[in-house]
């Protein structure tokens, strides 16, 4: 379970930055006093154009930024008060994320499970199932640097999961992948879902909510416009498809 | 954890070929490189000043008396042959393209000044870019100077010594160990440091800047992990290959003396064996160790605040001249280790290194370095958790 109360932050603007966003405003409102709930075995879909804050919210919620005000909690732990507890629960996902070239997809799995404090026989029973569900046995020993972007998702959802986290927040995780990459991620979330793990996820890609979604919230210029079931959304539609209905959503609010 | 990433992080740090290459390779290298090379030098300039015969070509409008004398002149000062010119400018014609090396201008009054007692002028010509050329003029010269000197004397019945009212003896009561040190100690004093420099360079901007670069940073954000742990995790790294540069470059110089050989003179073998002691060693690696902390110290904020490996490069790299340039400061023979120059950092390094060497350290100067590069080291360190706590400078 995921619950967000009244989250907002804002960053203090360089001189420099004032001068490249041309605005004399000291600061910069990325989220703004947003309420959502995520609930287990479901599907939640952060919705926004780029800028809308969803990296922002998403970052907030792994708690990789603190918030300026507002509250989160993870799993009925208080991510704020208790950032520690709260990452133990998390597993965090995002379609730019790096991997450690020089190291082994067996050496980074081993790695961040010391993070995660995974005892040894967890570690050898869930990296087991983990390599034989993402058929990884045959490349666990290849340079990462070495691998097909293919394979490397594969260790990166391999790395997400390997603390058996409650909750997945997934920024944009299929953004820059061909379809037979992005095909894993949706077998993951699907996965995730069937679990009972609470899912959050970023996109922009209408087909992938639609295919994968429970919830969403629609948020722009770090305001929320919309929060509900898909299938309210899709009820209150009034054009023909997910991506012309959020696209006249965004639109209204930046005329407003 | 913080052992967790710094295991980590050396491994993913020692298996990058270009931290390897400034960490490992080149500082082996660099010792038996410069030793090879400076015995070469000197051997080959040894050799060649001893066997190459210097051509002497004398314009005498007498009789020529000086070549005599110049033939007589034994040849443990090196080979020599005397040419006869009929004029300066084909001599001096000669000397620069090298085919004669000393030239002598004799004029017809030289017999007479020597006759009549007075100074007899002589003009010597040389190239002052020919090495040692101008020495070799004043050796030939001061023989000759010394016998017309004793025949003076002989004739006028005055002896020698009554000229020379007082005859000094100097005697250096510095060792030679003293002597090295004083002289020549600054020099591994500096590539020490300059390696601690080098060595943290890569890895620091690799395991910061680098790791914002391939967007890495973000994943290890989100783990259990408290900054400050992945901070002193990395930031062991950083020391730790700065410190291993500088032990590589000793290894090179234990190579470069025992199993290459290059230091063949036992005399200086052995004041180089009494220098590089254990204790010398742990007292070199003691203040090493709080000085390669300040060197991480500083380029860690500036590699957490780069956004690309280049951006970061191009701004520590200038930084290593200011870093590294005060540790020339050992070069110079009479700056020495005292309450001011302790409190400055590098420089008290160096010092104390060369007064480690020379045997002539003060204890309370080394303490108060000591403190000094503790200090900073702290400073340092407080200012980099500062920075990658800044959750804007951590993340793209």
């Amino acid at each position: 379970m995921i619950e967000v109360t009244n989250l907002y932050k804002e960053f203090i603007l360089s001189k420099q930055q004032q001068k490249e966003l041309n605005t004399t405003d000291k600061k910069s409102i990325a989220v703004n006093s947003i309420s959502f709930k995520c609930e287990p075995g479901k599907v939640f879909s952060l919705l926004g154009p780029n800028g809308a804050g969803k990296t922002t919210t998403l970052r907030m919620l792994s708690t990789i930024f603190q918030p300026t005000s507002g509250s989160i909690k993870i799993a009925g732990i208080d991510a704020i008060q208790n950032p520690q507890e709260a990452r133990k629960k998390i597993g965090f996902l995002t379609g730019s994320t790096g991997l450690y070239g020089r190291l082994t997809p067996n050496e980074l799995i081993d790695y961040f499970a010391a993070l995660y404090s995974v005892s040894s026989s967890d570690l050898k029973e869930r990296k087991d199932k983990l390599f034989t569900l993402l058929d990884m046995h045959d490349f666990q020993n290849k340079r990462i640097g070495k691998l097909s972007t293919g394979m490397k998702q594969k260790v990166s959802i391999c790395r997400t999961m390997i603390h058996n986290p409650q909750v997945i927040v997934f920024d944009e995780p299929t953004s820059g992948l061909d379809v037979i990459t992005a095909e894993n991620i949706i077998t993951l979330i699907r996965d995730c879902k069937q679990e009972g793990k609470t899912v959050i996820f970023s996109s922009h890609i209408m087909s992938e909510v639609d295919l994968l979604c429970d919830d969403i919230a629609i948020i722009h210029k770090g305001n929320l416009l919309y929060n509900a079931s898909l299938e309210e959304f899709k009820n209150q539609m009034t054009t023909e498809n997910l991506t012309t209905e959020f696209i006249k959503i965004v639109k209204e609010s930046s005329n407003n | 954890m913080i052992f967790t990433i710094f295991k980590k992080e050396l491994k993913d740090t020692l298996r990058d070929r270009r931290t390897f290459m400034t960490m490992i390779v080149i500082p082996v290298l660099i010792f038996p490189i410069i030793l090879n090379l400076f015995v070469g030098v000197s051997e080959s300039y040894s050799e060649e000043s001893a066997t190459k015969k210097v051509k002497i070509g004398i314009v005498s409008e007498g009789d020529n008396s000086i070549s005599k004398e110049l033939k007589e002149i034994p040849k443990i000062i090196g080979e020599k042959e005397i040419i006869t010119y009929k004029d300066t400018l084909s001599l001096i014609k000669d000397i620069r393209k090298d085919s004669i090396q000393i030239g002598l201008f004799v004029n017809s009054n030289f017999n007479l000044h020597l006759k009549e007692k007075t100074a007899a002028p002589i003009m010597v010509y040389f190239n002052a870019t020919e090495m040692g050329m101008q020495d070799r003029a004043e050796q030939y010269l001061t023989i000759i100077q010394n016998n017309a000197k004793r025949k003076r004397c002989q004739e006028l019945q005055i002896n020698e010594s009554e000229l020379n009212p007082i005859l000094p003896s100097y005697v250096n009561v510095a060792s030679d160990k003293e002597m090295i040190g004083k002289l020549a100690g600054g020099i591994l004093p500096y590539i020490f440091i300059a390696f601690g420099f080098i060595g943290c360079m890569y890895p620091a901007i690799d395991l910061f800047t680098g790791e914002k670069e391939r967007g890495t940073i973000e994943t290890l954000l989100t783990t259990p992990v408290k900054r400050w742990q992945i901070l002193f995790g990395k930031m062991g790294v950083v020391v730790l290959s700065g410190l291993l540069a500088a032990t590589c470059a000793l290894v090179g110089l234990f190579l470069s003396i025992e199993v290459f050989k290059l230091v063949e003179d036992q005399a200086l073998l052995s004041i180089i064996h009494s220098i590089l002691s254990p204790s010398f060693i742990i007292a070199l690696f003691a203040l090493l160790f709080p000085l390669t902390i300040f060197f991480a110290g500083v380029m860690i904020p500036i590699a957490i605040y780069a956004k690309t490996f280049k951006e970061a490069q191009s701004i520590i790299t200038p930084l290593n001249i200011v870093m590294v340039l005060p540790a020339m400061i050992g070069f110079f023979p009479g700056i020495e280790l005292d309450l001011m120059t302790a409190c400055i950092p590098v420089v008290n390094v160096v010092l104390s290194t060369k007064e480690l060497i020379a045997g002539t350290l003060e204890t309370k100067f080394l303490i108060l370095s000591f403190i000094v590069m503790i200090i900073l080291a702290i400073s340092a360190i407080f200012f980099s958790y500062k920075r990658f706590d800044k959750e804007t400078n951590v993340i793209q």
